[in-house]
């Protein structure tokens, strides 16, 4: 928002130094973000937050530096010279909806529209702000200077002459002043006069009821409109004026019949005419009393870490309109200006102000800087367990030792990629976004598959020889079922020099990180044949965890990609983390003797048969064993594979000697061809 | 008596031990005389004093002697090839400057990295990780940090609405929320995940991540949490960092800070990315609004709180000197291979 500093000027002394102001005023919660000079002027751009629409007007602004700088704010009620006649004869207010509070109606006769003398042009074109004529030149100065929006009716075109604010009609149409002609709904609060809408109650005047080069009287609108109607029409409406980004914000509420007053002073001063006496103005409504609250300073001290001075603390106070009244032991009494009204809305139950509100106003104007930094002393380190954290991490850590990079993707997705993998434990139908970005994003995922599947192809488009990735991320499986943790690894092809030799990644490695994963968690990986969406046929598979299926595996189902990609998806539930870590098993101090065996066995045999028929024979001093090769082709016969299994014997306290390991191992050899010997 | 095969065994390791002297083709011929001289050379000698040896160990002895001799002869032959090659010594012809064959090592990705190095330094102060949903409703995400319904501290935070009512959180706050309600103090928390406004350029995404913290107990001042946030980010940039606090606003702390780290690029002398100013605006801050105490059940008069929330992405972005957003979420496997701290 711009500020003019010339314009500033005329209610306080400015410090020489434009840099020096900005600081200032950025230490105090106004944070200005440029300096430009324009002329002999500079232009201050302060992004003011939205709780404070008393900052977003000269004046106020103006009060803040006075207090920063301790000087004197120069703000004096306008002097108005008035008529015999009065405005309650020339006009009639009635305000049928408690959303307008207040309304101030004043009229100023015989004026003459024109150009504006230089200084207000100067003002407003300053601050961006294009000058139109006089009239509107000075509804919009007040608006810049007090920031009470103002709106002034050419009086003769407003039929009774009278006024009425209420909700639109449904059907009502009005032209507003951009000339756009709006067809009002009933949750619009429009001025109307004996006939029809005539304004959009604090957002944009008609333009029908328009001040023109022609106009002789106006009417002076200065009303106060409750903030929510005003955020709801013009959103409603699609629209956002410099009056409903203050009335939405909260203006102030006993500003009306000052701001009336001024527009009225200036209007004779720069356009002639004679004032009307008086104002129509509705009765001020109740619920617009002054907020009131305790600051402890002793409290406000041990809440920051400082020692504030006392006497400084209540010169803030004071300047920034709080009417500080000393209430004994180091308290003072404070009231809130109306200014602060929204600022300070929501009280405690009891009706008083938030003393944290209150200690803001001195901690802002102090400045943060003067705080001490410390570190709080709260005792034993917080109970919390960080168990979900600890548990990403190790996962973390070990695909990324198995050479896959992690991933982030968006959690949403397209419908149809959602049909395109199992994901787990889906209920019913996704969970949909009702403002989607786009139709690529419109549900939120059930599976991390899609989108990683969607990274790797990125990756492939851009050349890479061999993809290997990663990601951990929450699925929404349906209506208000509870997230569910995932984790999906992806990967395919080699690295493409020989000389790396690494072979190309098949369903076997894939199934070996996973297997890894699984064993950094004292878990073992157990999977069973499955029929999967989006896998090829006959290489996908359930991942069990106590009878249970967690997740899945096998080759996607890519016939485009440029080597084969396998994948799978396991919920991180699966990857349970004991509170102790499993003790060791010391190993043999004594020399192991290892044996194969080479199996020929029918192909419809499962590894995982013959491998639990070694563990049942549960042979004496067998330390390990595994498969070290398969093979199937010449001299083996159509039909069946050779299986090659490793087994190495060790005893705990002695040598073996060969002798009997060849006794065992015979033995055991025995048991396995019987089973599972080729017969033809 | 020494027996003449021990005498032929003490032979063999004599020459080798001549033989591994040899270093030019002078000493080589001398070697070669001494042991195969026609005259007088060693090997000769010993196969002259064949007849010498008993008939019943003349077998063994020939074969010993015999061995000798090809021994002598294999070793001075390959002396002469590696002499004739350059006078240096036999070595294996290895070229070490192959390239080493490397195990695939992977990658966390940035946000990850920033992530658990920001758990870790709250993790040395004693604070906790807490959880929460992504899928949030109206009132964790909103009523109870204080934003009222229709207020316009709400169009800073455009938000994903979900169909059925709820929404996609829009910050990692409802879980401060969440863990208030669940527990009591003193409570030290940090909270963080993936986040969702309804944004999508080359500043924003759709889906970015943010680290809150929460630190709720009796005494706690405001001086603690410059003191917190001073401590953390000369830790996480560095120590000739420089923090400054400036008042703002925020619907959930009163008062309310944002705060500027010396910029990273320039450490302060002013460049394009911190528009001159030497300062980079890092996150937001405040003391817990005593209504968000009330509206979790905690006495806003005994106990007070800070919080504070960054967002990694930028943190990354900044640390990785990685230019767009949207990059981050490519996950090219040649950028994120870099990130290795």
């Amino acid at each position: 928002m711009q500020f003019s500093r010339n314009w500033l000027g005329r209610y306080v002394d400015l410090p020489d130094s434009a840099e020096e102001l900005a600081d200032r005023l950025t230490a105090a919660g106004l944070a200005v973000e440029g300096l430009e000079r324009r002329g002999g002027d500079v232009v201050l751009d302060v992004d003011v937050t939205t709780n404070r629409p008393d900052c977003m007007n000269h004046l106020g602004l103006a009060r803040e530096v006075a207090v920063l700088f301790d000087r004197e704010l120069r703000w004096a009620p306008p002097r108005l010279v008035e008529s015999g006649e009065r405005t309650r004869d020339l006009v009639a207010v009635e305000l049928a909806t408690p959303d307008c509070p207040e309304y101030v109606a004043r009229v100023v006769r015989g004026i003459e529209v024109g150009p504006s003398p230089g200084w207000l042009r100067e003002h407003l074109e300053a601050i961006g702000q294009r000058s139109i004529n006089n009239v509107v030149d000075v509804t919009n100065f007040v608006l810049w200077e007090t920031g009470q929006p103002i709106h002034a009716f050419d009086l003769d075109k407003l039929a009774g002459p009278r006024i009425e604010v209420r909700y639109a009609r449904a059907g009502e149409r009005l032209t507003t002043l951009d000339g756009e002609s709006r067809e009002l709904t009933p949750e619009v609060l429009v001025i109307a006069d004996a006939e029809r809408a005539v304004a959009l109650a604090g957002i944009m005047g008609g333009l029908d009821s328009e001040v023109t080069a022609a106009t002789r009287d106006v009417l002076i609108e200065s009303a106060h409109f409750d903030r929510t109607a005003v955020r709801l029409g013009a959103r409603r409406l699609g629209m956002h004026t410099d009056a409903s980004h203050r009335f939405e914000r909260g203006a102030d509420p006993g500003a009306c019949r000052a701001a009336a007053d001024r527009v009225a002073e200036l209007l004779s001063e720069v356009a002639g005419g004679t004032i009307a006496a008086g104002a129509v103005e509705s009765p001020h409504p109740e619920f617009f009393g002054a907020f009131e609250g305790t600051v402890d300073l002793s409290r406000l001290n041990a809440f920051a870490g400082v020692d504030y001075p006392p006497e400084r603390v209540e010169r803030f106070y004071r300047g920034l309109g709080f009417a500080p009244r000393p209430a004994g032991d180091g308290r003072l009494r404070l009231t809130v200006p109306s200014w602060r009204y929204y600022d300070f809305w929501q009280r405690r139950d009891d009706g008083e102000v938030w003393e944290a509100d209150l200690f803001e106003e001195a901690m802002r104007m102090f400045g943060f800087d003067m705080i001490p930094a410390a570190l709080p002393a709260i005792g034993p380190p917080d109970p919390g367990a960080s168990a979900e954290h600890r548990k990403r991490e190790r996962i973390r850590a070990a695909l990324a030792a198995c050479g896959c990079c992690e991933a982030i993707n968006f959690a949403f997705g397209h419908r149809d990629a959602d049909a395109a993998f199992p994901g787990l434990d889906r209920i019913g139908e996704p969970v949909e976004i009702a403002n989607p970005l786009s139709e690529q994003y419109e549900v939120m995922r059930r599976s991390l598959l899609p989108n990683l599947l969607e990274s790797a192809r990125f990756n492939q488009r851009r050349g890479a020889s061999a993809v290997r990735l990663f990601e951990i991320g929450r699925l929404f499986p349906g209506g208000e079922a509870d997230e569910i943790e995932a984790v999906a690894v992806l990967a395919g092809g080699s690295s493409p020099t020989a000389w790396d030799r690494q072979p190309p990644v098949d369903l076997f490695e894939l199934k070996g990180i996973l297997e890894s994963l699984f064993e950094r968690f004292d878990g073992v990986l157990e999977v069973r044949p499955a029929a999967l969406a989006g896998f090829v046929a006959g290489t996908g598979s359930e991942i069990l965890a106590g009878g249970r299926s967690v997740g899945y595996l096998g080759q996607v189902e890519e016939p485009d990609a440029p080597y084969p990609l396998f994948a799978a998806e396991v919920a991180t539930s699966a990857l349970a983390e004991a509170e102790h870590p499993e003790p060791v098993v010391a190993p043999s101090r004594f020399p192991s003797i290892a044996a194969d065996l080479t199996l020929t066995h029918a192909l419809e045999v499962p590894w995982a048969e013959i491998r639990v028929a070694i563990a049942e024979a549960a042979v004496e001093n067998l330390s390990a064993y595994g498969l070290r090769e398969r093979y199937s082709g010449a001299g083996v016969p159509e039909g069946a594979v050779n299986s090659t299994i490793y087994f190495l014997y060790n005893a705990p306290d002695r040598s073996l000697t060969q002798e009997e390991v060849n006794e065992w191992q015979a033995s055991l050899t025995g048991k396995l061809q019987r089973r599972f010997g080729w017969r033809g | 008596m020494t027996s003449p095969l021990t005498e032929l065994a003490e032979l063999s390791r004599q020459f080798a031990k001549e033989a591994a002297e040899v270093a030019d083709s002078a000493a080589y011929e001398a070697l070669r005389v001494r042991w195969l001289g026609r005259k007088r050379g060693i090997v000769r000698q010993r196969l002259a004093a064949f007849k010498e040896v008993p008939p019943a160990d003349r077998r063994d002895y020939g074969q010993a002697v015999n061995k000798l001799k090809v021994e002598v002869e294999t070793a001075l032959a390959d002396l002469e090839t590696g002499l004739a090659a350059g006078e240096a010594p036999r070595a294996p012809t290895l070229d070490v400057t192959l390239p080493g064959r490397r195990p695939l090592v992977g990658a966390v990705h940035p946000v990850s990295r920033v992530a658990a190095d920001i758990v870790d330094i709250f993790t040395g102060l004693g604070y906790s990780v807490a959880e929460g949903p992504e899928i949030e409703n109206d009132y964790y995400n909103f009523q109870a940090l204080n934003f009222p319904p229709d207020h316009p501290a709400r169009d800073t935070q455009d938000t994903f609405f979900l169909r059925d009512g709820r929404l996609l959180r829009t910050h990692t706050s409802p879980v401060q929320i969440r863990t208030m309600k669940a527990r009591r103090p003193p409570i030290r928390i940090l909270c963080l995940g993936r986040t969702f406004r309804y944004d999508n350029d080359l500043r924003h995404s759709p889906m970015f991540h943010q680290v809150e913290g929460l630190a709720v107990a009796e005494g706690i001042t405001f001086g603690h949490l410059k003191g917190t946030l001073e401590a953390f980010l000369k830790r996480l940039f560095g120590p000739a960092t420089d923090v400054r606090l400036r008042p703002s606003y925020f619907p959930f702390t009163e008062p309310s800070a944002e705060v500027d780290i010396t910029c990273t690029f320039c450490r302060g002398d002013g460049c394009r990315v911190c528009s001159q100013t030497g300062w980079m605006e890092i996150l937001g801050a405040g003391m817990v609004d005593p209504r968000v105490l009330e509206e979790c059940g905690i006495d806003p008069d005994r106990y007070s709180g800070f919080a504070f929330g960054l967002g990694l992405d930028r943190v990354a972005m900044n640390r990785y000197g990685i230019p767009n957003i949207r990059v981050l979420f490519d996950n090219d496997e040649r950028l994120l291979r870099q990130v290795k701290r």
